[in-house]
């Protein structure tokens, strides 16, 4: 049988694979990522894609929630603090009302609520980091302002009805304001300022008309409650960021371990692989020496 | 009856013989190692006996010239394998290039410059972030940044993958050339060998016609067509004829929509090209299937994006209050016209980030509900009916895929073209084993007539002395 005389160069060709493929291991390696190329694994290198998108939209969430977190905590503080103005007023006005002030303490109560009127309006007027946030989509605007021309004096919103959402990436929505004229200027008696400016109004010529004045105490207890149960719609909002943060936390966690698992090199794998490849390489050279060395024709033994 | 004449004149013919075949084996070894030769065996043949007197007595030996050990089919196959491994090779380094724009994101510290999938996520996640404060600054800087960055990774792979597309049209006008004096010189040996050896093998210009033609099917996928008298017709495997006998056709190229085309005659052969194998036929088909497919798919993502991102942010209303119109949108985006050429062009005209349209329209400049539909565009099926990431996850697998079917391909096609190489150095190339051995036998035959021509001359001196020691010698 004939064979191919150039045998060795064939070995030589098997040796130049030998190092292609301890290149490559050498290369997984060093970046520690397995796949270097698309042609590598395909399918991982679409899947990877996804997978990163996900852990982005998850990484962008986090911090966004915290962003949000900051102005939800603001607008609950306020509203606690409206809460308390309001508590105070509603007892002055109880106090006015049982008939044992005199005019003069009357109109102190007038000139005391009036300073809780223009307190809880500058706590209305709150902004946060330049944005007005009880004024629905008009941030740019102070929502409240009053007109003390008329008697009772007149509060009006300037602001809208614009509520704003933050979409969680599993596409939950989550409210991030109460424009202000829902808690501070609810339909007839819930209004916050019109309970206060009428109380004011009421007790300012020191004569107390009690039929009117209690049923504007009524009122303003009216509201006060109101305010109270929109602060549970910004509390509610709180909750709701916290819990979706930690869910996307842990998915984010999960998706990082498969996103590894899929990606990064495995070093025991690609050891092995090396050290096959290496004693591969190692046989294939004394091969190829012993060859050489050898005299490979018979005219070396022609004399 | 056979005389000492007749024996002198027997064992002179030998010695010529074997000088003959002596020569033949030197020949071998002094083209052990010459691309194409094939290696050649004297040809021995008895000579005519003679009769005399009813009696046949043998009349020795001659050589009958060399015939070269080669096989037609064998030859054949290994080149149309060549053709088909020239092609996929030829793909297989120029789709690494390709591919080597589009690297997996390892997802390790910072993504990877260049990632358009990160790029992508990034951008809609920017709008994410606005809707958590619509009128923060740093936050629409944020949009108009990532914009930019995607904006700028999109039009650097469709310009990379331009350069290499006419890259490729270069290399590929270079084969010409080469095919050119190829077939030029197949024509003028066909006219050789018909005119010198039309009945038998021709030796040298045969293995030189072999070498061209295997050079040629590196270099294209052609046809072999043996004809009368030795000659041999080349055609491209579609048919094209590239050499009839002892003619020549030349093959041209020239552009044609911006690309260059081949030519033979008037026939445009380009297609048929591409599909037929060889270096040239991997070239055309990176340059007009792989590369454009790829574009496509980058147009697809820069047109679709730029349009649907433009067209939200003008329905919404920017931060100074003001809403797009038809005829001043807010684009974000250079909107383009065609599909074609967008992600070439794919650039972010927006330098004020005030214009970004949180708000819907009519609403307060806080509203942040635009905001939330365009960030929502990363879940729509805007791109080719597919979301965005979606879209670039399938083109990086499919891209992926090509290559390494082409991979595959190249090594099993490779393995073949090695393993028909091996059967044919086993039957045409030079094994200085056999030489030495034919070397030998030579020497042995050549000393062993040289000696019965020594012995002959004694018998022969005896003869004409008649017994005598006398002068003749």
């Amino acid at each position: 049988m004939r064979v191919d005389p150039s045998y060795v160069s064939n070995l030589v060709g098997s040796l130049d694979q030998s190092q292609a493929a301890e290149q490559q291991l050498t290369a997984e390696l060093s970046s520690g990522v397995s796949i270097n190329s698309l042609s590598e694994n395909p399918v991982a290198a679409g899947e990877n894609v996804l997978l990163l998108n996900q852990i982005q939209q998850d990484d962008s969430f986090t911090q966004s929630a915290s962003l949000v977190t900051g102005q939800l905590q603001v607008a609950d503080s306020t509203l606690g603090s409206v809460v308390s103005q309001l508590t105070q007023a509603l007892s002055l006005a109880t106090s006015a009302n049982n008939g044992t002030m005199n005019a003069s303490d009357v109109q102190a109560v007038s000139s005391q609520i009036s300073g809780i009127l223009d307190e809880v309006e500058s706590l209305a007027n709150t902004n946060y980091q330049g944005q007005y946030i009880f004024a629905g989509g008009q941030t740019a605007t102070s929502p409240f302002t009053t007109n003390t021309g008329s008697s009772p004096a007149v509060t009006t919103y300037n602001g809208d009805q614009g509520v704003n959402y933050l979409s969680t990436p599993n596409g939950q929505k989550i409210q991030l304001n109460v424009p202000g004229s829902q808690i501070f200027q609810g339909s007839g008696t819930n209004s916050v300022f019109g309970a206060l400016n009428a109380l004011v109004a009421d007790y300012s010529t020191g004569t107390v008309n009690t039929t009117q004045a209690v049923n504007d105490t009524e009122a303003l207890n009216t509201a006060l409650n109101f305010v109270s149960q929109k602060r549970v719609t910004i509390d509610n909002s709180i909750t709701q960021v916290t819990a979706a943060t930690d869910a996307i936390t842990s998915d984010q966690t999960q998706l990082t371990a498969a996103q590894t698992n899929l990606m990064q090199a495995d070093v025991a794998q690609v050891s092995t692989g090396l050290s096959l490849a290496e004693t591969q390489q190692t046989a294939l050279e004394d091969v190829i020496s012993q060859l050489d060395s050898s005299s490979n024709s018979l005219f070396s033994k022609l004399q | 009856m056979g005389t000492i004449n007749s024996a002198f004149s027997i064992i002179s013919g030998a010695l010529d013989a074997d000088q003959a075949a002596l020569s033949i084996v030197a020949n071998n070894v002094a083209n052990a190692n010459t691309p194409g030769y094939a290696q050649e065996t004297p040809n021995w043949q008895e000579n005519q006996p003679v009769t005399i007197g009813g009696v046949q007595y043998g009349d020795g030996v001659s050589e009958t010239g060399a015939t070269s050990l080669r096989d037609r089919v064998l030859e054949q196959r290994l080149d149309q394998q060549q053709q088909l491994a020239s092609s996929s090779g030829a793909r297989l380094t120029a789709l690494n290039s390709v591919q080597a724009l589009f690297p997996p994101d390892s997802g390790t510290g910072t993504s990877a410059a260049g990632d358009i999938g990160s790029d992508i996520t990034s951008f809609f996640s920017s709008f994410a972030s606005l809707e958590a404060d619509p009128t923060n600054n740093s936050l629409r800087e944020e949009v108009l940044s990532s914009a930019t960055t995607l904006a700028g990774d999109i039009s650097n792979a469709a310009a990379s993958l331009n350069q290499q597309s006419s890259a490729l049209d270069q290399e590929a006008t270079g084969v010409t050339a080469q095919v050119n004096s190829l077939t030029t010189s197949i024509a003028q040996l066909n006219h050789q060998i018909q005119t010198t050896s039309p009945d038998a093998d021709a030796g040298t210009l045969e293995d030189q016609r072999q070498q061209d033609l295997s050079q040629l099917s590196q270099l294209i996928g052609i046809n072999q067509i043996t004809t009368e008298n030795n000659g041999l017709s080349v055609t491209t495997t579609s048919g094209q004829t590239l050499v009839s006998e002892g003619t020549s056709f030349q093959m041209n190229s020239g552009m044609v929509n911006g690309v260059t085309h081949f030519f033979v005659g008037n026939n445009d052969i380009t297609s048929q090209l591409a599909a037929g194998g060889g270096e040239l036929g991997g070239y055309l088909t990176v340059r007009d299937q792989d590369i454009p497919s790829a574009m496509n798919a980058l147009d697809q993502i820069a047109y679709n994006i730029s349009t649907q991102v433009n067209t939200q942010n003008s329905a919404g209303t920017d931060l100074s209050g003001i809403t797009g119109t038809a005829t001043n949108p807010l684009n974000i985006f250079a909107q383009p016209a065609t599909v074609a050429g967008s992600a070439v062009a794919m650039s972010v005209v927006m330098t004020d980030p005030n214009q970004i349209a949180a708000a819907a329209a009519g609403a307060g400049t806080g509203d942040n509900s635009n905001a939330t539909i365009m960030a929502n565009l990363a879940n729509q099926t805007i791109v080719g009916g597919q979301t965005p990431t979606d879209f670039y996850s399938n083109f990086v697998s499919t891209l992926g895929a090509t290559v390494s079917g082409v991979q595959n391909e190249n090594t099993a096609q490779n393995a073949s073209v090695t393993q028909l190489q091996t059967q044919n150095d086993a039957l045409s190339s030079v094994n200085l084993n056999d030489e030495a051995s034919a070397m030998s036998t030579l020497q042995s035959s050549y000393q062993a007539a040289s000696q019965v021509f020594g012995l002959l001359n004694t018998i022969m001196e005896s003869a004409l002395n008649l017994g005598q020691e006398t002068t003749v010698t």
